[in-house]
């Protein structure tokens, strides 16, 4: 029996590093769009206390790390709103970036799959 | 293979967003240094510039979901009690914006207090319950525990409640409880602090050995109780017992819980034993809350047989005498609101001088980012004194008022015109209906019960949900505050309540698995936080003095064991439960072995 064997294409990551108990709003605002798949690792957070100096109280050294995976077509959307639910115009609330994936597999629903293998 | 017809998303987003900026990340990172050599300069981190609006940005996240956290457990209850004395009982609340500025007090005060233990205080915690084990041999490290366990008795929120609730105390109808509660309340403290002290060192050689929590229940419980059972019938103390009861309930707080956890968890984890198991944690509050017990009836023996009754109410004229010179002429230590500041400053200030002479003393070790940690430590004390007055004029006032109020509902006070309001079959239904709930209430908003409930659910993988367990215990405690009220109307002593109910659970503990013996007494201490206590008490010793009865304590002892024996009960039926299931499951097996 021949081995069939697929793998997606134009897929980004998106990584947000954000202040520990953000990661859960993220993935929120993620899913009433219907995006699922995210993924919070915990986190500790070096430097930013220090450069914001007493107000660094403030900021809590747990982090959180959100990573997603989108389509490469959606990232400017989901970038944006990743951007405004963690409130990352905020000094010291975190960052987030997005990297282009080679390759990515997973489960593909059939019906996808019969429109392309052919 | 794009979709026909359309075009990329991020390709129209380009095209549209004409005001995107982009900057390159160089121009965030620092202009690297290099010597003549070549080599590169180390150069400090660049301190940000932060405008006012930025400020407020990042401050207001940070505000906002710490205060959010203390109002969920302070707000539902005040307006709880506020409205029900202007509903049920007809009565607005005396002195309102005094009370409100009370309760605003106490959860700024709280939250302040809980950053400040979790930035300043737990990190010494930690430190030290990680290298002392190390450095020190084991009985070195017994007597640290020991010492600390004394130290947060002293820096707990709820302790200086006592001592609002002793200049409620009538000397001449309970003498030994207003000296225990007054000119001695510095010895009670100490006592108790003994007795956390003790259960520190029990619990963490209990972790280090492996005991059973059974055998440690029985041998503490068994004397308390005999010893109850001896000043119940002494007619000196048959009024402290109920005093020495709540003092185990006030003892397990947000202070004393965390800190000699995580010096006993440390113990254990350096000599290999603490991953093993997951109850490791529990146990030392069970611990904590019946030897403070033990600690105060022998106090209240010792007094008794040395002090003659007439000396101290010789001193508690004394003290009002006193007391009303310093009205008339108060030293400046002596008011409003430094007589808080002063107890907040003696409650934290001497833990953290001893966490720090064993730190950089006894361990030689050093604080990292010790600017957060001396904030820590700045906003404990301020926060305590906050709280403190917070207190006195907030929580105790109001628990204070609404217990003498809700006397009026079947019998006539004074500060109720046409008391009483209702029959008295129904005022009674009424006032236990009331702790009922207040009890229930406070119970669940209690977010150390949330932390417990999680465990549970873990530890005995789901058969034992969350939701579960957080009503049994807040079932159990409105039992006890309910009966704690109703021990009040009808005037029987809380022994009554608390033989059966202990008896009960001892014998539960026969029966129940090691894990819900742990779980189901630590229940009882974790339930009674630093709002609940200082509430139940004054609502209870105010509730006593519109009765005319000698004293109103007792009512959070009985809020103690009640939970016990509900979790107990309910874990005996969630084993029963899972084990008839096993054998329903056995039996389906062996049918399809015999199909097959």
């Amino acid at each position: 029996m021949k081995r069939s064997f697929t793998t997606l294409t134009e897929a980004t990551l998106i990584t947000a590093v954000v202040q520990s108990g953000y990661g859960e709003i993220i993935t929120d605002a993620l899913l009433e769009v219907g995006i699922q798949g995210s993924t919070i690792h915990a986190a500790m957070g070096v430097g930013i206390r220090e450069r914001l100096g007493a107000l660094g109280v403030a900021v809590d050294a747990e982090r959180e790390v959100v990573t997603v995976m989108v389509s490469s077509d959606e990232v400017d959307r989901i970038f944006e709103r990743i951007f405004l639910a963690a409130k990352l115009d905020v000094p010291g609330m975190g960052f987030m970036y997005a990297t282009p994936l080679l390759q990515a597999a997973t489960y593909v629903p059939p019906s996808i799959l019969s429109k392309y293998v052919g | 293979m794009a979709k026909k017809n359309t075009i990329r998303f991020g390709d129209y987003v380009q095209a549209m967003a004409v005001d995107t900026q982009r900057v390159p990340f160089q121009e965030l990172m620092p202009e690297p240094l290099f010597d003549r050599h070549g080599r590169e300069h180390p150069q400090p981190v660049p301190k940000m510039k932060l405008g006012g609006g930025d400020v407020v940005k990042v401050l207001q996240p940070y505000l906002s979901t710490r205060f959010i956290d203390q109002a969920r457990a302070v707000v539902p209850l005040a307006l709880y009690l506020a409205l029900f004395q202007y509903i049920v009982l007809k009565t607005p609340v005396i002195d309102a914006s005094i009370v409100a500025g009370g309760l605003f007090a106490v959860m700024v005060g709280l939250m302040m207090f809980m950053e400040g233990l979790k930035l300043g205080l737990m990190p010494f915690g930690e430190v030290i319950g990680n290298t002392l084990p190390r450095k020190l041999p084991l009985p070195g490290v017994l007597f640290i525990a020991f010492l600390l366990g004394i130290g947060v008795t002293f820096a707990e929120p709820a302790i200086g409640a006592l001592q609002v609730a002793g200049s409620l105390v009538d000397p001449e109808q309970a003498p030994y409880l207003f000296t225990l509660l007054n000119d001695r309340s510095g010895t009670t403290v100490l006592l108790v602090g003994l007795g956390v002290g003790l259960a520190a060192v029990l619990g963490t050689v209990r972790f280090l050995r492996g005991w059973s929590l059974k055998p440690l229940i029985f041998m503490s419980l068994t004397p308390t109780l005999v010893l109850s059972i001896i000043a119940l019938n002494n007619p000196d103390l048959t009024t402290i017992v109920g005093l020495a009861w709540d003092c185990g309930a006030v003892t397990t707080g947000p202070v004393t819980v965390p800190l000699v956890l995580a010096l006993g968890i440390g113990v254990a984890s350096a000599a290999g034993k603490g991953a093993d198991s997951s109850l490791s944690g529990f146990g030392i509050v069970t611990l904590a809350s019946v030897f403070p017990i033990l600690g105060v009836l022998c106090l209240s023996f010792y007094t008794a047989y040395t002090v003659p009754t007439e000396e101290i109410i010789a001193r508690a004229a004394e003290i009002k005498l006193a007391a009303q010179m310093a009205a008339s002429q108060p030293a400046w230590f002596e008011v409003t609101p430094w007589t808080e500041i002063t107890l907040g400053v003696r409650a934290i200030v001497p833990l953290v001088i001893f966490l720090a002479i064993i730190l950089f003393v006894v361990l030689r070790e050093k604080m990292k980012n010790a600017f957060i940690t001396n904030y820590g430590i700045v906003l404990a004390v301020v926060g305590m004194c906050i709280f403190n007055i917070g207190l006195t004029y907030g929580l105790a006032k109001l628990g204070d008022q609404s217990g003498g109020l809700i006397a009026g509902a079947f019998t006539s006070i004074d500060a109720i015109t046409e008391s009483p309001l209702y029959s008295a079959s129904v005022g009674i239904g009424i006032a236990g209906l009331f702790a009922w709930v207040l009890g229930f209430g406070s119970t669940l908003a209690e977010p150390a019960l949330n932390a417990l409930g999680m465990t549970v659910q873990n530890l005995t993988n789901g058969a034992f949900k969350k939701s579960m367990l957080m009503g049994a215990v807040a079932f159990g405690v409105a039992v006890g505050i309910m009966l704690g009220v109703l021990k009040l109307i009808f005037d029987f002593h809380i022994m009554y309540i608390l033989i059966p109910g202990y008896s009960l659970g001892l014998i539960l503990t026969l029966f129940s698995t090691e894990e819900f013996v742990n779980v189901g007494w630590d229940s009882a201490g974790v339930t009674t936080g630093p709002v609940t206590v200082p509430l139940v008490l004054a609502m209870g010793l105010g509730f006593g003095n519109a009765l005319g009865s000698v004293e109103g304590f007792g009512i959070l002892s009985a809020a103690s064991i009640c939970p016990i024996v509900a979790v107990l009960t309910l874990g005996l039926y969630v084993q029963f439960k899972v084990k008839r299931e096993e054998r329903r499951l056995a039996k389906e097996l062996a049918q399809e072995g015999e199909l097959a």
